[in-house]
């Protein structure tokens, strides 16, 4: 990583260097400026991400550009103070560390001769130790080529001290399932003769985690917290062709992916494990334990997809795939301590597994729609769509259990599993322009589908069968697409559906869902943004009796008094109200009690930006607010991130960024899980 | 721009989807029952009648500003026949336009790299002839895509982009039932990111435009890393549309976006969890954004668990189970069923999920 740091510095030193001097800035487009005034509450969220010398990001998205090139380079130093509270928790939810960071690199390459490439983009994102790095390059030429290659290297820590901890109440707080891991995914493609008829292209993408994290080895009567080390890779290749003749177009895939997972779990030293007292007059506890895990999976696919407008009123596509992945296992397992097999009640203080296994997938998915403009006013879109999957897998399990060195028992289970799931949905829609300014849509969606699966152990069924499960939903839709002026626009839907049948007694079942989505632009300097989603989901099955209701209302509002030139300020504020009630069936005695959950949230966003008069080119800048969380309910949790900015321009290339954010989490009924947090950056955005 | 000036005139756009105000007044003006329950009629006849009325139209223009302008000639009031004029014409007037449309993806039609017949004449395969609009300087004279209904806008985008792989599900989508205009997240002349901004800061600034009570969801402790712009809206929703639902992007073999990260999840597992088949990662977990740890829909992971896995007497076709009756909830060794169960998602090699 480091080194990938210095090489994208160092290209941005040597070509700064190598570059003319600029050509005065474009004016930006009015469009441009347009989409900037209608779109305000984004940029108020957006700036509150947790990197200061971005602010000034969105507002010179790029540089101009010289004969070779030109961009932007944002990099500085962030300083933290001690976290307060519990450490752990920050790396869970914040995870920013402290170091020279180059925050954002956005770099363009001319070719002088026009032969090579059209255009060369260069992007890096938090290179320098945060937890989140992001890199592409992507070169094109029109006509010839098009080639990109995205990076992604997500960093996950998760150790908090309320999740899956059966010892927190002793005051151990101690995590049994926590993860310090890294993801990184990549994806390159290439892609030859673009828009010509015949376009081959050829793409890999990789997927890869690694790292530690603690994990529980589990065996009849105890489980024991272990060291977990995890590795799993994926890779898929791909390659193929699109076909464009006239009105019809063709593409045509053939893919491989191949995954590997050497997971491995163990431990040498004493543990005692989550039992506390004796069973049977018999301690439990674990000496040792190796896991290897040996997974390897591949699938091929192969890929068909067909659009095409063959007549000014019609439009279609379509699509069927085939898959089949394969998945081999490969496991062994080694323990040794005291334990026992609790429906026999035979103790032994060592155990020998070895499992192989297989899991065979085939998969088809299938869609195909139609989009017919009879009349102007009149739009009717239907699809269908089909996804059917068969999982058939097996696993044979030879198992030595050793007292005394010898084998006190010995066993070969051999299991066969099944899912069959097919899903089906049908959907067609009639859009219908009432007035040139008012669209309405109707329609309706069937879905429907069945599975079969192997029943859990205690199911009330006969051994061997078994278990299904179906959906039947239909869903009437509506919609509403008002456009008053310009200025004012609403766009509404709706869905209700009364379902027959659902896989889950929380799946939807009986639900309406609507969703408003509106803007108003009251003045030039002030327009206005709101959202309405809601969710009511209900199961009346005796047996499920779940109500589930959801609804988010947001109103935002950005207002530039004078077009912004001294004063912005953005706003936004949500209001969430989750509530869930459902029956269930209490192990301990078989009772029926009620699962009850609420969050009543408030969420907000502001921003005031004040920018001292004097010269464009010499204007310091001013930013204050910040974000916040807060809910009650069943878990009450606060999370605040205010925030402070100055920006100073020195002249048009450099400008100096200052930031300081606080992340403050605590939680009423979790208070050990509580943070606090300074961060101070300063950096330096360099426009060249 | 003034934005709150009038629209002009549309009178002279016909098709493509694009309204003419004074056919509407021979409708109702409140949409009221009647109203609907006649669209719906309509809706259905017309849909019938479409096959025969395509095969009353004469040759198929390649874009519907071609088709505007067939109308145009055909009618016969047309005091003056509009053709082409080229890019230059209009350049004059439109200079800023004109320039940062240079640097625009955009300008392979103008160059005639793509799309041969209209090299020199990009203005004007969106915004049809402009003979006489350059004459009358009326900009009720020329085709302004952004004052059109979305449905017309979208069409003239899509006479030549419907053709990609990346429309896959188009129809199935929440922006094409909603009838989102292209030009809602696509600049067609922009020069400073081509058409599109694909920064994942850009990105999710666009979506959370419209989308705010879903990327007020990113502000709870709990979250994917959008706010830290490692990841976009895009990295998992195609806003062209998917067959899956929410839009949810698919990655190789129709699978959905999840696993692009979470390889592990993938499988074919010896052992399959049922929920991440049959209903999918939200299942369990909120995946915008949550409260609770590890993304769950609950407060402690039990209430996860068990509100599926409580099936006994009548199950009514639902699937799921019943709870294992030696498990005491009462004591913490059994709140957290992933302290056993740890293979959640599924298994090679225990099937309750033990290793």
């Amino acid at each position: 990583m480091k080194l990938i740091y210095l090489l994208l510095l160092g290209l941005s030193i040597v070509a700064a260097q190598a570059q003319q001097p600029a050509e005065p800035q474009e004016a930006k487009p009015a469009e441009t400026q347009t989409q900037e005034a209608q779109a305000p509450t984004q940029e108020a969220q957006t700036q509150t991400a947790a990197e200061a010398p971005a602010a000034g990001q969105d507002q010179a998205t790029a540089a101009e550009l010289t004969k070779f090139g030109g961009g932007v380079i944002d990099f500085g130093f962030r300083v933290i103070s001690d976290v307060g509270g519990d450490f752990n928790t920050y790396r869970s939810v914040v995870n920013l560390g402290e170091g020279p960071r180059l925050f954002n690199l956005d770099w363009n390459l001319r070719d002088p001769s026009g032969r090579l490439w059209d255009n060369f983009t260069l992007r890096g994102n938090a290179w320098g130790g945060d937890p989140y790095n992001t890199a592409r390059v992507a070169v094109r030429k029109s006509g010839w080529y098009d080639f990109s290659f995205d990076y992604g290297n997500i960093a996950y820590f998760n150790f908090l001290p309320s999740f899956a901890n059966p010892r927190l109440q002793q005051g151990d707080f101690l995590s049994q399932r926590a993860f310090d891991i890294a993801r990184r995914t990549s994806n390159t493609e290439l892609h030859f003769l673009p828009g010509r008829i015949i376009s081959p292209y050829i793409a890999y993408t990789r997927n890869s985690g690694f790292g530690t994290g603690i994990t529980t080895f589990v065996s009849s009567g105890n489980e024991y917290p272990v060291a977990n080390r995890l590795r799993d890779e994926t890779d898929n290749l791909r390659a193929g062709a699109n076909l464009q003749v006239g009105w019809f177009f063709a593409s045509f895939e053939q893919g491989a992916t191949h995954f590997r997972d050497n997971q491995q779990v163990f431990t040498s030293n004493l543990n005692p494990g989550n039992r506390t007292t004796p069973l049977f007059g018999q301690q439990l506890f674990l000496q040792g334990v190796q896991q290897n895990y040996g997974i390897r999976a591949d699938s091929n696919y192969t890929r068909g997809y067909i659009s095409g407008a063959p007549a000014a009123w019609l439009n279609f596509q379509g699509g069927i795939l085939y898959n089949r992945p394969e998945t081999d296992v490969n496991f062994q397992q080694a323990n040794a301590g005291r334990f026992v097999v609790l429906p026999l009640l035979m103790f032994y203080d060592g155990q020998l597994d070895n499992a192989t296994g297989m899991g065979r997938l085939p998969r088809t998915t299938g869609h195909f729609g139609f989009e017919v403009r009879p009349v102007s006013r009149v739009r009717v879109l239907q699809s269908y769509m089909t996804d059917r999957m068969h999982n058939t897998s097996s696993l044979l399990l030879a198992e030595r259990l050793l007292t005394g060195g010898t084998t006190a028992a010995q066993n070969t289970l051999n299991v066969l599993d099944r899912l069959e799931t097919n899903y089906n949905q049908h959907e067609i829609n009639g859009l219908f322009d009432l007035t040139r300014r008012i669209t309405l849509r109707a329609g309706h969606r069937y879905v429907w589908g069945d599975s079969r699966l192997r029943a859990p152990t205690l199911a009330d069924l006969p051994a061997g069968q078994l278990e299904s499960g179906e959906m039947r939903r239909n869903v009437g839709l509506a919609g509403l697409n008002v456009r008053f002026t310009q200025r004012f626009n609403v766009n509404a839907s709706a869905e209700v559906s009364n379902g027959k049948r659902t896989y889950f007694r929380t799946g939807l079942m009986d639900y309406q869902r609507i969703r408003v989505i509106g803007r108003y632009q009251l003045f030039n300097s002030l327009s206005l943004n709101g959202n309405i989603a809601y969710l009511n989901n209900e199961n009346p099955d005796p047996n499920s009796d779940y109500r589930f209701r959801d609804r988010q209302n947001t109103l935002g509002l950005f207002w530039t008094p004078g077009g912004g030139r001294r004063l912005t300020l953005l706003a936004e504020y949500t209001r969430s109200t989750v509530r869930s009630e459902i029956t269930y069936i209490a192990p301990q005695f078989l009772q029926r009690e009620l699962s009850f959950y609420r969050e009543n949230a408030h969420m907000g966003t502001a921003l005031l930006t004040l920018s001292v008069p004097g010269r464009a080119s010499f204007q310091p800048r001013v930013t204050l607010g910040g974000s916040f969380f807060t809910s009650a309910g069943s878990r009450p949790s606060s999370f605040y991130q205010p925030l402070a900015r100055f920006g100073i321009p020195f002249g048009r290339r450099v400008e100096w960024n200052s930031e300081w954010r606080w992340f403050s989490l605590s939680q009423a009924f979790y208070v050990y899980e509580g943070f606090r947090n300074h961060q101070f950056t300063t950096g330096f955005r360099l426009t060249m | 721009m003034n934005l709150l000036a009038r629209p002009p005139r549309q009178t002279t756009l016909r098709s493509a989807g694009v309204t003419i105000a004074r056919r509407a007044r021979t409708l109702p003006g409140s949409p009221g029952f009647l109203t609907a329950v006649a669209a719906v009629f309509f809706l259905v006849l017309t849909a019938l009648g479409a096959r025969q009325e395509g095969q009353q139209q004469p040759a198929q223009p390649e874009t519907p500003a071609q088709e505007k302008q067939q109308e145009q000639q055909a009618a016969p009031a047309a005091p003056v026949q509009k053709t082409y004029v080229g890019s230059d014409t209009c350049m004059p007037c439109h200079e800023e336009i004109h320039t940062a449309f240079a640097k625009n993806p955009h300008q392979v039609v103008e160059a005639g790299k793509q799309r041969k017949k209209w090299a020199n004449q990009a203005c004007e395969s969106c915004h049809g002839p402009g003979s006489v609009h350059a004459e009358t300087v009326d900009a009720a004279d020329i085709l302004q895509p952004a004052k059109l209904k979305p449905a017309a806008a979208n069409q003239i985008c899509l006479s030549c982009h419907l053709n990609q792989k990346t429309n896959t599900g188009r129809m199935q989508g929440g922006h094409g039932r909603n009838e989102v205009a292209c030009t809602s997240c696509h600049s067609v002349h922009g020069a400073q990111q081509g058409w599109v901004d694909r920064r994942p800061l850009a990105v999710n600034k666009q979506c959370a435009s419209c989308h705010q009570s879903i990327w007020a969801q990113f502000l709870k402790p709990h979250t994917h890393p959008l706010q830290q712009n490692a990841m976009s809206c895009t990295g998992c929703h195609n806003p062209h549309g998917s067959v899956l639902p929410a839009m949810t992007r698919t990655v190789h073999a129709n699978e959905p976006n999840c696993i692009r990260c979470h390889g592990d999840k993938r499988g074919p597992f010896v052992f399959e969890h049922a929920p991440m088949r049959l209903d999918g990662c939200g299942t369990c977990h909120e995946v915008h954004g949550s409260a609770n740890p590890r993304m769950l829909t609950r407060q402690e992971q039990r209430f996860v668990c068990m509100e599926c896995h409580s099936n006994i007497g009548v199950r009514n076709n639902t699937v799921g189970g019943i709870p294992p009756s030696f498990h005491d909830l009462r004591s913490p060794r059994y709140q957290n069923c992933t302290i056993c169960h740890i293979k959640i998602h599924g298994s090679h090699i225990n099937r309750d999920f033990l290793r």
